[in-house]
């Protein structure tokens, strides 16, 4: 498998009237060619900040990406200029947001909207682009699409939104597909509707997707590796298979343990995370996760924590997992 | 034998759909909730399930009054709730209570946390002093937040603790009902267990009813004793936990079940989902017959033009659907 | 099982919250200084001026600025810089004044409108556009007319037209607080309409309306000058900055001072109270949506 963009020791920081926000700290992933990784995190943990930076959609104040490389096809999308980036985004990086109502533009008709990707990234004409955004929402299941092209976002629900930018984000036939939270405002049913769709357009073009999200269940089911993360950091990744079975860091244990499964005898009492997330201003310190840890020791407190391999492919940045 | 606290017979609620400058006409009619019945019995968590549009929501809302249902009634402790006037329902709403989805929404910005949980003493009457604050305090604690917060403005909580207040306001005057709707929908995953953890101790300590609305299908099996499953404003099917779970009947349900991803690579490696076709139509044109057939992938004769009753098929296991009634007429 | 507060910031209530940020703002403290520095003038100037301000001299009629008389003297004699603080008595008061008449009428009827909803709202909502629509200089005229020209009558004719803006904010205010959960919380708690409109959607308004209100104060003040200008606003000899204009205006070339000056403190106050009334806006912003 074929590395179609790495992350590496990317650190973006937030100046806030309050103080230094350190939204993403020192994080790498990488994902192949065809590959489904999966960032997952709670609120605030910085995956989203991360997805923003590899495709420089940060504001630059109050935002800045303080330091790392995102390599993708031999360059460093980081030190591009803004012009060049703008070339790769959307074309060679696709991303789908949550919120379609606010990706989408809600003056323009949905044929316009797609119709000037696909001239100015494909240098289609027009009858060309016309018929090629036809096809793609047909093979994004919104039926009648010849009809349905000429209407404008409010027309749609926020399932067939969300269909209608899976087709702009595979309009031109990007390498790498960055999902963030895509279905997190659908209902169950659509979700999986939305899924199953986007696991088989990607399969059939081999394209490698960043899915970013808080269900562990949607992960579990579509994506091959997995990086949790916790208040900007990653504390734990290796193959999907191998997180869920057999978590390496207490924050992962604990997530998993605090969500009831349908497929499991009910447990009487959930186990949750104590405590609250941390402020990212003013961190703990060493392990961001010790004061909610339950395992935690005294060395937890302080220095700084690195990923280690703890078995073939999987690492984890918690101490107390490396003496197993 | 179990005693019913509440009961809810051919609720409908329906929002008019109007226009015109002075005087404004009917055009349409949302359909929000269409003939419910329900049970609710005294003791129970009944879980309440169903996707956006579905009326659970509503619902929720209409058997409290805080919508007047169009027509139907509501039997609480043998009084019929839609038929009192406002003045008459007030002392019973100390009895009736309902915990909010967005904490950062259902609190006043502008009361502190002693407020908020006052809130429902000072209407009814519990006047200020010793007695009020020592029930705060109590509140406070027993939702697990320390009383030092008592003057903090809601700004200064987190999600989960500003539910907290919710729940502590809700709980302030001895409820024997709590309408939970979306309670941990808003917040965090790691959050959301404290917070059922929560419910589910004050229910015991203190036998509350609780009817909890959440489109989370496996919260609600972990809450839930019995559970109702909605769709367009209808009841499609209502049975005990686990037999709802386990073997699900209505066809809307398996499809609904089966599109919860399982936290398990494995597992989901095996599973396959059944994937619905297209979206689901407005409640202001709703589909005629049973309102899942254009979706549904056993639909067959009767299921177009003719509206399924929600029959008992076993004991406590009931559905709408032809697929059951024995009473069917053929095509 | 006591979960532990995090939050690592010091506690401020809201108006203290609100209170620092304005301190902050240095042109709304400007202004903040400007107007309470002229109210004190106005009410100090009998002790700091030798003259009155209708004592005429008819020896010392259109002198410039000098010794004697600081900003000079108009067509009857009477000291322009005694007459342009006492001026300041009245522009304040008008501005003030009339801002109560704006809370007493526009409250009640927005919060109504925005409460009550339906038809109550509807008619209350066009008797407004009415009144909106109507040409507020002739309608000050006809109450002017009606009610006589003291100066209270001035403050209810300015009042009477300028209680639409405010009326139709809390009504906007109410609507999208109406909607909120919170407000459907109390609902569920058994509070009443009073009740919710004193305790929750009036205080959740003050943000706004109280920024309104600031704005409405020069305003007011431009409308008090104007009408003196035109001879239907405050009668001599009470000086006022619009009859001052009014009467330097027949020497304008002559002794261009005479409208210079109190045209330039018509100008300060309101920048004063515009510079406060954004300070206040931004201040009180909600903030709490961290």
């Amino acid at each position: 498998m074929s590395t179609v963009l790495q992350v590496s020791d990317l650190s973006t920081h937030f100046h806030t009237q309050d103080g230094v926000v350190k939204a993403v700290e020192h994080v790498s992933y990488e994902v192949a060619k065809g590959e489904v990784i999966a960032l997952v995190g709670e609120s605030g943990c910085g995956k989203t900040v991360s997805a923003l930076s590899i495709v420089r959609l940060i504001q630059e104040p109050p935002g800045r990406i303080v330091s790392g490389q995102v390599i993708f096809n031999g360059t460093d999308l980081l030190k591009l200029s803004r012009q060049a980036v703008r070339k790769v985004r959307g074309s060679e990086i696709a991303m789908i947001f949550q919120e379609p109502m606010t990706s989408l533009n809600p003056v323009l008709t949905i044929r316009r909207q797609m119709t000037e990707a696909l001239e100015i990234h494909r240098g289609m004409k027009r009858q060309e682009a016309l018929d090629e955004a036809i096809r793609l929402l047909e093979r994004v299941g919104i039926t009648q699409a010849e009809r349905r092209i000429k209407d404008y976002p409010h027309n749609f629900s926020g399932g067939m939104r969300q269909r209608v930018m899976m087709a702009m984000a595979i309009s031109c036939q990007p390498q790498v597909i960055i999902a963030d939270e895509p279905t997190t405002a659908v209902d169950v049913t659509i979700q999986a509707q939305l899924l199953e769709m986007l696991h088989n357009i990607t399969k059939d073009l081999d394209t490698a997707v960043i899915l970013i999200t808080h269900n562990l269940g949607i992960v579990a089911r579509y994506a091959r590796r997995v990086y949790v993360m916790y208040a900007g950091r990653i504390v734990e990744h290796g193959l999907a298979q191998a997180v869920y079975h057999d978590p390496r860091h207490p924050y992962t244990e604990g997530l998993l343990c605090s969500v009831p499964r349908l497929d499991e005898p009910r447990c009487v009492r959930l186990v949750p995370i104590e405590g609250q997330p941390p402020d990212l201003i003013a961190p703990p310190l060493g392990c961001q996760f010790h004061p909610r840890c339950s395992q935690a020791q005294d060395q937890c407190r302080e220095g700084t924590l690195e990923l280690v391999e703890v078995a073939p492919g999987h690492y984890s940045s918690c101490r107390m997992a490396r003496k197993e | 034998m179990d005693e019913i606290l509440v009961q809810i017979k051919n609720l409908k609620m329906y929002f008019p759909v109007t226009s015109g400058i002075f005087l404004q006409r009917k055009m349409a009619e949302i359909k929000a909730v269409d003939e419910v019945s329900l049970d609710i019995i005294r003791g129970e968590t009944l879980g309440l399930v169903g996707e956006s549009g579905c009326g659970k929501t509503t619902l929720g809302k209409s058997i409290l009054q805080l919508y007047r249902p169009t027509s139907g009634e509501v039997l609480f402790e043998g009084n019929d709730l839609c038929r009192m006037p406002n003045k008459q329902l007030r002392p019973l709403r100390q009895k009736l209570q309902v915990i909010f989805q967005d904490p950062h929404e259902s609190l006043d910005p502008r009361f502190t946390a002693a407020d908020v949980i006052g809130e429902p003493m000072r209407i009814h009457g519990v006047p200020k002093g010793r007695a009020r604050r020592e029930r705060i305090e109590e509140l406070l604690d027993v939702v697990g937040l320390a009383s030092y917060m008592a003057n903090r403005y809601p700004h200064e909580f987190s999600g989960g603790q500003r539910q907290r207040l919710g729940i502590a306001r809700a709980l302030a005057l001895n409820p024997s009902f709590i309408v939970c709707d979306e309670p941990i929908s808003a917040l965090d995953v790691s959050i959301q267990a404290q917070i059922i953890n929560l419910l589910g101790d004050l229910q015991e300590k203190f036998h509350i009813t609780y009817l909890f609305i959440s489109h989370d299908l496996s919260v609600v099996r972990h809450i839930s004793n019995r559970v109702a499953v909605m769709y367009l404003g209808k009841l499609v099917e209502v049975a005990d936990r686990d037999e709802l779970y386990k073997a699900p009947l209505h066809p809307y349900t398996q499809a609904l079940l089966s599109a919860v991803p399982i936290p398990d690579p494995a597992v989901e490696a095996q599973r396959s989902v059944i994937v619905l076709k297209g979206e689901v139509p407005s409640p202001l044109n709703p589909p005629p017959g049973c309102v899942f057939h254009p979706r549904c992938y056993k639909v067959f004769g009767p299921c177009a033009t003719v509206v399924p009753m929600l029959t008992e098929v076993s004991s406590g296991h009931h559905v709408a659907c032809h697929l059951y009634s024995r009473a069917s007429p053929s095509n | 099982m006591a979960v532990a507060a995090e939050s690592a910031r010091p506690h401020h209530t809201l108006w203290g919250d609100a209170f620092v940020r304005l301190r902050r703002n240095r042109l709304a403290v400007a202004g903040a200084i400007i107007i309470i520095s002229l109210a004190l003038a106005s009410i100090i100037v009998p002790l700091v001026s030798p003259y009155e301000f209708d004592e005429q001299n008819l020896n010392a009629i259109l002198e410039g600025p000098s010794h004697a008389h600081l900003l000079g003297t108009d067509g009857l004699g009477r000291d322009v810089f005694t007459r342009l603080f006492y001026g300041a008595r009245t522009s304040l008061a008008v501005g003030i004044f009339v801002q109560f008449i704006v809370l007493a009428i526009g409250l009640p009827i927005g919060a109504l409108a925005g409460y009550a909803g339906g038809r109550v709202d509807n008619l209350l909502m066009r008797f407004v556009d009415v009144m909106f629509a109507f040409p507020d200089l002739l309608l000050i005229i006809l109450i002017r007319a009606i009610l006589g020209g003291s100066i209270y009558m001035i403050f209810l004719a300015i009042g009477l037209v300028a209680w639409v803006n405010l009326a139709r904010l809390i009504r906007g205010q109410i609507l999208s607080l109406k909607q909120r959960d919170f407000i459907t919380a109390a609902r569920a708690m058994g509070g009443s309409g009073p009740y919710i409109t004193l305790r929750h959607l009036l205080p959740n308004s003050l943000g706004p309306v109280i920024v309104l209100v600031t704005f409405g104060i020069p305003r007011a003040i431009f409308a008090e000058a104007a009408l003196s200008y035109i001879g239907i606003g405050i009668k001599p000899p009470t000086p006022s900055w619009g009859t001052m204009i009014q009467d330097g205006y027949n020497n304008i070339f002559g002794a261009p001072y005479l409208v210079l000056f109190p045209a330039i403190a018509v100008g300060i106050l309101m920048l004063a109270f515009t510079f406060l009334g954004d300070g206040l806006r931004d201040a009180l912003d909600p903030r709490e949506r961290r």
